[in-house]
C-alpha cells in the first residue's frame, strides 16, 4: 500500500520534472509567461497614463456641475452635494459664451481650409514639382519654424495697421486689417499662419512617400499637372489632410497670441480664448460688469475659491466643443496614421 | 485618319513623345511656381521683411509717438541690457533663457525616450487600442495658453484639496530619500512626475511622429525574424530602432522649437513687445533664435558624431 501511494508520487513527480526538461514545453511556457507580463505592464502603464490624462478633465467637469453654494462646504471634494447647472451659466456669461464660440469656431474653419489650401499646395511643389532651388527655398521652411513668432509680429503689425487697398476705399468699404479676422486670414492663406511651416513640411514628406507610379499614369493618361495634384494626389492624401486639418483647427482655437498681437478680439466681435484671459485676470471684475453677482449670495462669491472654480469651469467651456469635435474626429485621425507616411 | 497612323514611324513616335515630356516638363515648372506663390507672397512679405525689420529695429530705441515711431540708435544697447539687467517681478531673461536651454537639455532625451516607448506599445496589438491612442492626444487638444493660465490663476482643485485638509496622500520623495539615493536624482525623478502632465501633452506630436515612423516599417522584417526566433525584445533593438533613427532629427527639432515656444522665454518677449518696448523684444527674439540655431548645430553635430539619421541599410 505504502510502496504504492510512494510509486505515485514518484511518477507524478517525474512527469512533472520532464515536462520542465522538455525544451519545447519550455520554451512555450517562457514565451507565454513573457506575453503575460508584457500585457500585463502594458497594461497597467497605459491605463495609468490615461488616467492621469482624463482625471483633470473629469473633474473639472464634475467641478462645473456642483452648486455655487458647495464652495463653502468643506464636505464636498470629488461629487457635488446638490448638482447645478449654475456654475456654467455664470461661467458662460462672463465668456459672451454663445458669441464667442460661434466667432471662434468661425475663425477656426475658414483659418484651417486656408491654412490646408496654401500649405498642401507648397507641400506637393516641394516633394513633386522640383526645380532648381527648390531645396534652398525648402530650407527658408525650415527657417519659418525656427523663428519664434515674437521676432516679426512687430512688423507684420505695422504692416496690418498700413495696409489699404486703395480703390476699394473709394467705393466706402473698410480694407483695413488690424483689429479684423482679415489678418488671421490673409497670414492663413500666405502660408505663414500658426505653425504653416510645419504643415508644410508634413505634405511634403507626406506626397513624397507616395508611389511615382501614380503620377506616371496619371501622365499618361494626359492629365495636366494639376489635374493630376487635384484628383490623383489629393484624394490620396487623406491622411495628411486629416492630421493638418486637426492641428491647424485646434491651434488656431487656442490661440492667444496672435489674436491679441492683432487685436481681433474686440467687444463686437469677442474670441474665447481673449474673454478667457481677461476673465482669469480678474475674474471678479468680469462677474461684476456681466451681472453674474447677482445670480448669487455675498457668502459665495467672496469666497477666493469660488473665483477660481468659475475660472475653471470656463476654461472647461472653451475645452469642450474641441472635445466633442475631437470625439467624432478620432477614429480618421487615428485611422490617418495608421495610413503611414506623416514621415517620409 | 488610317493613313495618318500609317505614317507614323517608331521614331517619329518618340520624337512626339519627347516633345510631349518636354512640354510636361515646363508646364510642370511653371505650375510649381503656381502652386508656390501664396507662399513665396507670404515668404516675402510676412517672414523675410519682417525678419529683416525686426533685426534692424534691435538695435535702436524705438518709442512710439502720436502717429509714428521715433528710432534713435543705440548699437548694441538692447542686447547688453537683455542679457545683462532685463529683470521681471519673478525672474529675469537671462535666467529663463539658461533654465530652458538646460532644461532642454537634459528633458529632451527623456521627452524622445518616453514618446519612442509610448509609441511602440501603442503600435501593439491589444483590446481597447483605438480609444487608448485617441485618449493619448487629447493633451495636445487641449494644450493652450489661455487655459493653462485660467487653471494657474487659482488652482481651485488644490485650494478646495488644501481646504479639506488632504495634501499629498502619497510622499513619493519622502520614500525616495529614505532609500539613500542621491537628492538631485530625487528631485530630477520627483519633478518629472510632478510634470507628467506637461510632458504628455509635449510628447503629443513626437508619438504621433513615431507612431508614423513605426508604421512605415516594411512588415516583412519582423515575419522575417519571428521566423527565425527573435524575441519582441530583440526585434525592438534590431529592427524598429535602428529603422526609426532617421526620425529622431525631425522629432528632436519640432521638440526642441515647441518646448522653446512654450517656455517662460518666450512669454518675456511677448510681455516686452506689449509694454511696447520694441527694440528691446526684437533683441530678445534675437537672442532666442541664436539660442535654437546653436542648439540645433549641437545636435546636428551629436548626430552625425553617431550616425543618427542615416539609413539603416544604405552602408
Amino acid at each position: 500500500m505504502k510502496t504504492k501511494i510512494m510509486n505515485y508520487f514518484k511518477n507524478l513527480i517525474q512527469s512533472i520534472r520532464n515536462k520542465f526538461n522538455d525544451p519545447v514545453v519550455n520554451m512555450r511556457r517562457s514565451r507565454k509567461i513573457q506575453a503575460f507580463a508584457m500585457a500585463s505592464v502594458r497594461t497597467i502603464l497605459l491605463a495609468g497614463l490615461c488616467f492621469v490624462i482624463l482625471f483633470p478633465t473629469i473633474q473639472q467637469i464634475l467641478q462645473a456641475l456642483r452648486a455655487p453654494q458647495d464652495v463653502n462646504n468643506p464636505a464636498v471634494i470629488w461629487i457635488p452635494e446638490t448638482w447645478s447647472v449654475m456654475n456654467i451659466k455664470i461661467a458662460a456669461m462672463v465668456l459672451d459664451y454663445k458669441a464667442a464660440l460661434f466667432n471662434t469656431a468661425k475663425l477656426s474653419f475658414i483659418s484651417m481650409f486656408l491654412q490646408i489650401a496654401s500649405t498642401a499646395l507648397a507641400g506637393y511643389a516641394f516633394s513633386r514639382l522640383k526645380f532648381k532651388g527648390s531645396n534652398i527655398l525648402f530650407i527658408l521652411v525650415i527657417l519659418t519654424i525656427i523663428v519664434p513668432p515674437q521676432a516679426l509680429s512687430l512688423a507684420q503689425y505695422f504692416y496690418f495697421r498700413d495696409f489699404r487697398i486703395g480703390f476699394l476705399e473709394w467705393f466706402g468699404i473698410d480694407t483695413r486689417l488690424l483689429g479684423k479676422e482679415g489678418a488671421i486670414y490673409l497670414m492663413s492663406g500666405l502660408g505663414m499662419g500658426i505653425r504653416s511651416g510645419i504643415f508644410i513640411y508634413i505634405f511634403r514628406s507626406f506626397f513624397k512617400g507616395l508611389p511615382k507610379e501614380l503620377e506616371e499614369s496619371a501622365i499618361i493618361d494626359g492629365a495636366s499637372v494639376f489635374r493630376t495634384f487635384w484628383s490623383v494626389m489629393l484624394p490620396n492624401a487623406r491622411g495628411a489632410l486629416v492630421t493638418v486639418g486637426l492641428f491647424a483647427f485646434v491651434w488656431q482655437w487656442n490661440d492667444a497670441y496672435y489674436v491679441k498681437i492683432f487685436e481681433v478680439s474686440t467687444a463686437e466681435f469677442p474670441l474665447l480664448t481673449m474673454r478667457l484671459l481677461n476673465a482669469a485676470e480678474g475674474m471678479y471684475a468680469s462677474l461684476f460688469y456681466t451681472g453674474a453677482l447677482n445670480l448669487i449670495g455675498q457668502d459665495v462669491w467672496a469666497n477666493p475659491v469660488f473665483l477660481s472654480l468659475i475660472s475653471n469651469v470656463s476654461a472647461l467651456l472653451m475645452m469642450l466643443p474641441l472635445l466633442i469635435m475631437y470625439l467624432f474626429v478620432q477614429k480618421s485621425f487615428v485611422e490617418s496614421i495608421e495610413r503611414t507616411g506623416i514621415v517620409g | 485618319m488610317k493613313k495618318n497612323k500609317m505614317t507614323t514611324t517608331p521614331i517619329e513616335k518618340q520624337e512626339n513623345r519627347k516633345k510631349y515630356l518636354v512640354s510636361y516638363k515646363k508646364e510642370k515648372l511653371i505650375m510649381s511656381i503656381v502652386f508656390l506663390l501664396p507662399w513665396l507672397f507670404g515668404l516675402a512679405f510676412l517672414f523675410v521683411i519682417p525678419l529683416f525689420r525686426s533685426f534692424r529695429y534691435s538695435f535702436f530705441n524705438l518709442t512710439p509717438q502720436s502717429g509714428q515711431i521715433l528710432e534713435e540708435f543705440i548699437g548694441f544697447d538692447n542686447y547688453l541690457y537683455a542679457i545683462n539687467t532685463h529683470v521681471t517681478t519673478t525672474s529675469s531673461f537671462k535666467v529663463e533663457l539658461l533654465t530652458t536651454t538646460f532644461d532642454v537639455a537634459i528633458n529632451l532625451p527623456v521627452l524622445l525616450i518616453f514618446s519612442l516607448f509610448i509609441a511602440v506599445m501603442l503600435n501593439m496589438k491589444f483590446k481597447g487600442r483605438a480609444i487608448v491612442r485617441a485618449i493619448f492626444f487629447v493633451p495636445v487638444i487641449l494644450n493652450s495658453a489661455a487655459v493653462a493660465t485660467a487653471l494657474g490663476s487659482g488652482d481651485a482643485i488644490n485650494a478646495i484639496l488644501e481646504q479639506s485638509g488632504i495634501g499629498t496622500i502619497f510622499d513619493l520623495e519622502f520614500y525616495l530619500l529614505q532609500t539613500g539615493m542621491a537628492p538631485f536624482l530625487i528631485t530630477f525623478i520627483t519633478g518629472l512626475i510632478d510634470r507628467i502632465y506637461d510632458i504628455l501633452a509635449l510628447a503629443g506630436v513626437p508619438i504621433l511622429l513615431f507612431l508614423a515612423s513605426i508604421q512605415s516599417i516594411p512588415k516583412h522584417l519582423y515575419e522575417a525574424a519571428k521566423i527565425e526566433g527573435a524575441t519582441g525584445y530583440e526585434m525592438f533593438w534590431l529592427i524598429t530602432l535602428p529603422n526609426v533613427t532617421p526620425h529622431i532629427i525631425t522629432v528632436t527639432v519640432f521638440a526642441l522649437v515647441d518646448t522653446f515656444l512654450t517656455s517662460p522665454v518666450s512669454r518675456i518677449i511677448s510681455d516686452e513687445l506689449n509694454v511696447q518696448h520694441w527694440g528691446l523684444s526684437s533683441a530678445m527674439a534675437w537672442i532666442y533664435v541664436g539660442t535654437i540655431v546653436v542648439l540645433l548645430l549641437i545636435i546636428g553635430g551629436i548626430a552625425k558624431l553617431l550616425k543618427i539619421g542615416e539609413s539603416h541599410y544604405e552602408n
